[in-house]
This record gives C-alpha cells, sequence and structure tokens, in this order.
C-alpha cells in the first residue's frame, strides 16, 4: 500500500493547489447534487397529491397528460368504478385553475382541488385545523408556503374566487406545486360552484382502492374494460405520466438534467487538469522510479488513489454543502431532496467521472521514458 | 571473482539507411563482484547509452547482457523492472531523490518496492544512515539537504536492497571538489563493503585512481585504459 502515502504525499507537496481543486470538485458535486436535489424535489412536488391519496387506480379522461391537466368526465364513473369486483370504495377529485382575489385587490392563479366525501387527495400535514373543515360550506385549505403569495394571515379570513366567498378554515403544511399557481383544496362540490365550467354531474378523476387479495392490475384490466372511453391507470403509472410531462415537455427536466451533466463536466475538467499538472510537476520523479525498478501499474495506481482522494474530498465538501441547502429549502417552495439510492449513485458517478479524469495522466505515465532520469 | 555483468557486443543504433546513426558499436565488458570501474569519454560518445542498457533502462539493438549469470531478455519487457529492482542499484546526477518525502520515506519507499520486509528494511536503513553520516538528517525532506547530502542520500537508496551492480551517472557533477571527493570515496568504499560491482560515468578524470579499472568510450567503442588491481 506504499502506492497510496506516497500518492498522498505527492498531491500534499502543493497543498495550496490541492486545496483549491478539492474546493473545486466539492462545488462541482455540489452542483451535480443540487440539480438532481432540484429535480426529485420538483417530481415529488408534481407527484405529491396522486402518491398522496392512497389510491391504487385512478380514472381519467383519455389521454390527460399530467394531474394538474385532467379534464371532466362524468361522475357515473364513480359507481361504475366501484361495482369492479375488488375495488372497495371510489371517491371523486376535481382539479382546476381558478383565480383568487386578495383583500388587497390582487388576483392570484390557483390550482383548485376538490375533495369528496372522505377528502382523500388533500393535504397530507395539516398545520392547522383539520382536513375535513373543506366540508363545511365555502370553506378552503391553504398552504403555509403560500401566506405571501395568496396574502392571508390567520385561519378564519375571507377572500374571492370568481364572485364567491371562501373562508380558509385550515392551513396545510409543504403542499407545494409545480406550477407555481398555489393549490386551494375545497369540496368537490364547492369545486364544481367555484369553477363554473364543469357541470354538477362532472368530475375530473375516480380514485379507486383494491381490497388487500385484490391485484391492482388485474382490476385496471377490468375497469378499463368496463369503461373503453376512460383512461385506467395505476397510481403508479399516473405520477410517472405527471412527472414526465413536467420534465419533458416543459423542459424543467431537460434544464435541471443538463446542468447537472455540465457540473459534473466541471467536476471531470477540473480534477483531469490537476491530475494532469500534478503528474507533469513530477515526471521526472515518476521516471526515477521506473528506472529504480517500480512497475507502471504501480505508479498508475498512485495516480488512481490520487483521483479517487480528489473524489472523496468532493463528496465530503459537496455533500457538507448540499445538505445544510436540503435542510433550509424544505421550508420552501422549491426544495432540495434526495433518496439514499440516488445519492449512492451520484457518489459513484463522481468518483467514476475523477477516475475518467486521470486517464490523461495514466496515458503520460505509460509513456514515460525511464532513461529521461540520466538527462533530468 | 565471480563475474555480475557480461556484456557481449552491444550495439544501439538510432534511425535506418542513410539516417542511421549507431551510438554503440560492439561493446563488451566484464564487471565482477566488488569491482569499482570508471568510465570516461566526451560528451555524446555513448556512455549514458551503455549505461542504460545495463541498467536496463534501453533496449540494444543487438549484443547479449547477462546479469548474475543469466541473460537478459530485453524483448519481455515486462522483466526489465524485476532486474532493476532486485539485481541493479543507480545513483544519478543530481540524486533524483523524491521531493516531497522525507529521507527516511525515500529509502522506505525503494526498500518497500523491493520487498524487503519491514524488520529487514529498519536495519538496513538505520545502518546506512549511519555509515553516511545521514542519521540526523533522516526526518528532513531532500529540499532542506545540501548537494552532498543528497548523494549520499542517494548512494543509501541504492545499495539498500543489495545490488549486485551499481551504476552511477556523474554522480559528483553537481557538487563542489571537495564534496565530490568524499561522495566519490563513499561510493566506491560502500559498493566494495557490499560486493556489488560498481561503473561510475565521469568526466571527472581526477576521481580515476579511486577505480580498479578504467574505461574509456568514443565514438561508441569501449576500450579499457588501464587496470589497476592487476
Amino acid at each position: 500500500m506504499f502506492y497510496l502515502t506516497t500518492g498522498i504525499q505527492m498531491m500534499l507537496h502543493n497543498r495550496v493547489r490541492l486545496l483549491l481543486t478539492m474546493l473545486g470538485v466539492a462545488i462541482a458535486f455540489f452542483l451535480v447534487a443540487a440539480q438532481s436535489g432540484l429535480l426529485i424535489g420538483w417530481i415529488n412536488t408534481c407527484t405529491a397529491i396522486v402518491r398522496h391519496a392512497e389510491a391504487d387506480l385512478w380514472v381519467m379522461a383519455e389521454k390527460a397528460p399530467a394531474f394538474d391537466y385532467g379534464t371532466a368526465i362524468p361522475r357515473q364513473c364513480l359507481s361504475q368504478a366501484r361495482s369492479v369486483p375488488g375495488v372497495v370504495w371510489s371517491e371523486g377529485l376535481f382539479i382546476g385553475w381558478n383565480i383568487w382575489h386578495r383583500q388587497d385587490g390582487k388576483r392570484v392563479n390557483v390550482q383548485l382541488v376538490g375533495l369528496d366525501k372522505r377528502c382523500l387527495g388533500g393535504p397530507w400535514q395539516m398545520q392547522e385545523g383539520e382536513v375535513s373543515c373543506v366540508l363545511q360550506p365555502n370553506t378552503v385549505i391553504v398552504d403555509d408556503l403560500y401566506r405571501s403569495a395568496l396574502g392571508f394571515e390567520r385561519v378564519g379570513q375571507e377572500f374571492e374566487m370568481i364572485g364567491r366567498h371562501a373562508r380558509i378554515g385550515g392551513v396545510s403544511s409543504g403542499v407545494r406545486t409545480l406550477s407555481a399557481c398555489p393549490f386551494v383544496f375545497t369540496s368537490l362540490k364547492q369545486a364544481i360552484q367555484y369553477d363554473q365550467r364543469y357541470r354538477d354531474d362532472e368530475i375530473t378523476y375516480v380514485m379507486a382502492r383494491c381490497a388487500a387479495d385484490a391485484d391492482p392490475v388485474a382490476v385496471q384490466h377490468e375497469m378499463q374494460r368496463r369503461m373503453p372511453r376512460m383512461e385506467v391507470l395505476t397510481t403508479a403509472e399516473f405520477a410517472t405520466r405527471t412527472a414526465l410531462y413536467w420534465m419533458l415537455e416543459t423542459g424543467v427536466g431537460i434544464t435541471v438534467v443538463v446542468t447537472a451533466c455540465l457540473g459534473l463536466a466541471v467536476s471531470i475538467g477540473i480534477t483531469s487538469q490537476t491530475l494532469y499538472a500534478i503528474t507533469q510537476e513530477h515526471l521526472s520523479n515518476y521516471a526515477t522510479l521506473l528506472a529504480l525498478g517500480f512497475r507502471r501499474g504501480t505508479l498508475v495506481r498512485m495516480v488512481l488513489v490520487q483521483s479517487l482522494l480528489l473524489g472523496l474530498a468532493g463528496v465530503l465538501g459537496g455533500s457538507a454543502l448540499f445538505f445544510p441547502a436540503a435542510m433550509l429549502s424544505a421550508r420552501t417552495p422549491i426544495p432540495l431532496e434526495t433518496t439514499p439510492l440516488v445519492y449512492a449513485v451520484l457518489i459513484i458517478v463522481s468518483l467514476a467521472s475523477c477516475g475518467v479524469a486521470a486517464l490523461m495522466s495514466v496515458r503520460t505515465i505509460f509513456h514515460i521514458d525511464p532513461v529521461k532520469v540520466f538527462h533530468s | 571473482m565471480k563475474p555480475v555483468v557480461e556484456a557481449c557486443d552491444l550495439s544501439k543504433h538510432y534511425g535506418s539507411g542513410e539516417a542511421e546513426e549507431r551510438v554503440l558499436e560492439k561493446v563488451s565488458l566484464r564487471l565482477s563482484e566488488g569491482e569499482a570501474c570508471v568510465l570516461l569519454g566526451p560528451s555524446g560518445s555513448g556512455k549514458t547509452t551503455l549505461l542504460s542498457i545495463l541498467g536496463c533502462l534501453l533496449t540494444p539493438s543487438g549484443g547479449e547482457l547477462r546479469l548474475l549469470g543469466q541473460p537478459v531478455d530485453f524483448s519481455r519487457a515486462s522483466s526489465l523492472p524485476e532486474w532493476r529492482r532486485t539485481t541493479l542499484g543507480f545513483v544519478f546526477q543530481h540524486a533524483q531523490l523524491l521531493p516531497f518525502v522525507p529521507v527516511l520515506g525515500n529509502l522506505h519507499l525503494v526498500g518497500r518496492n523491493a520487498g524487503l520486509d519491514e524488520e529487514t528494511l529498519t536495519k538496513r536503513v538505520d545502518a546506512l544512515l549511519e555509515q553516511l553520516g545521514l542519521a540526523a538528517m533522516k526526518h528532513k525532506k531532500p529540499g532542506a539537504l545540501s548537494g552532498g547530502q543528497r548523494q549520499r542520500v542517494a548512494i543509501a537508496r541504492a545499495l539498500l536492497h543489495r545490488p549486485a551492480v551499481l551504476l552511477a551517472d556523474e554522480p559528483t557533477a553537481a557538487l563542489d571538489w571537495h564534496t565530490g571527493q568524499v561522495v566519490a570515496d563513499m561510493l566506491v568504499e560502500q559498493s566494495r563493503n557490499s560486493g556489488a560491482a560498481l561503473l561510475v560515468v565521469t568526466h571527472d578524470t581526477r576521481l580515476v585512481p579511486k577505480f580498479d579499472r578504467v574505461f574509456h568510450m568514443e565514438n561508441g567503442s569501449l576500450r579499457e585504459v588501464t587496470t589497476h588491481s592487476s
């Protein structure tokens, strides 16, 4: 393992350069982690209601591109879904765009969500009040994140949505929106009254829950067979469709992925440049070691150790920046989120990119002529 | 005395046809254990090329080299580091110590690469540093040493794995006269003590009396000038 200590000592020979490189690699890792964190945060945000609704199946108008863009379907789909063997319950859900009139006269576009009797598809974290308050007349729930956007201060305040009163009956926590139009939750009945484009016998979605012993896919197929003019998706399929819409159709995801790739490229560039500079600076030392009987493989291991250590320093430094940033962003409309699997992949990709960065230096090692040592 | 280096008709050519440059022409040489030899000659005469071939650093165009009676197979490039690691020791003009590790680290690195166990390595390092008057310097980095001290460390490094052949390229050229004399004396003394055959390339003819045999190289041809010990 002497190549390990020698590789480290070689790097430590120029500490200022090492420190600057570690800083650069750490910032590059943070950039990649932050971009992936944004991506995960956005995917979680745009699929949150779908995932938290506790439903197994969703019935919707054909080719609904995303949860936010569902269109009207007949209310009778509810009973049709309920009649499919294996279905325990089914509930309706409404979603539509609306206008929130603030008390200062400003208007804000919102996404109105109408909840059925069980209030499924509603907020999953409440700061004040109960979710069931939406069943009271003219009562809505808004999220704490959008206090300033919606101009509210407390429960009980009254606003208007297209000429109808809306009293704040509860405040949710962490129910974000990707469209920049805050969610406003109310009952299904009131939502249709607020919207005016829906008839009383229309809803946007039917959510259905399967029995524990039923196969959701089999139930899905049967439901689809019985409602051929509707589209029946599992929760996972609907969440994926919604995420793909926001990430691909709107260009949001592409931008984030491209920025993450740029971060990775910057990381490779910085590491590559530094490793190459270190190798060039120590060419005569490498030539000496070769002349003294060291194998090229040993010298290559020294370079790889250096690249891995730079990578690790980048991961540690970048993580030291990322996790506090993620904590700080947790209560903002744009959260940085990650999962153990994604973070592990990021670390592996980052270390692998450092390995790639070492290629030029490794190539140099293979071209060193030990006879050089006599001409130094 | 047992021959440790047997070079027979070694030649080295660069290029081909009219552009061919013949650097070494059928050079034969035999060095025995404990022998201290010096190689003189003008610049460009082929001294370094011969040293590089004897040190298994350069592949000859023709001829044969045997070390410790075994032929060196230059066609198997992977076998050459093994000769350098176990049988050969080098002292270079500018010591060529690793600047980022202290004296002790420079010696340990080479010792470990030669496969010495920790106990043997520590004993040999301590003994060599003591013999070469470097015991107090062992924790210093090469940058903190004088040229003579660095060259003594290089001698210790070359002898650490007890090579059969010690090759030195202008070991005193970068030193003042007095320091050069001291280093040359140490080099000869240490190689004799260890039983290694020593071949020193130098321009400095004042060092000649210290050696048993003197070779002269000119235009790629080698001849022995005199043999003190005979």
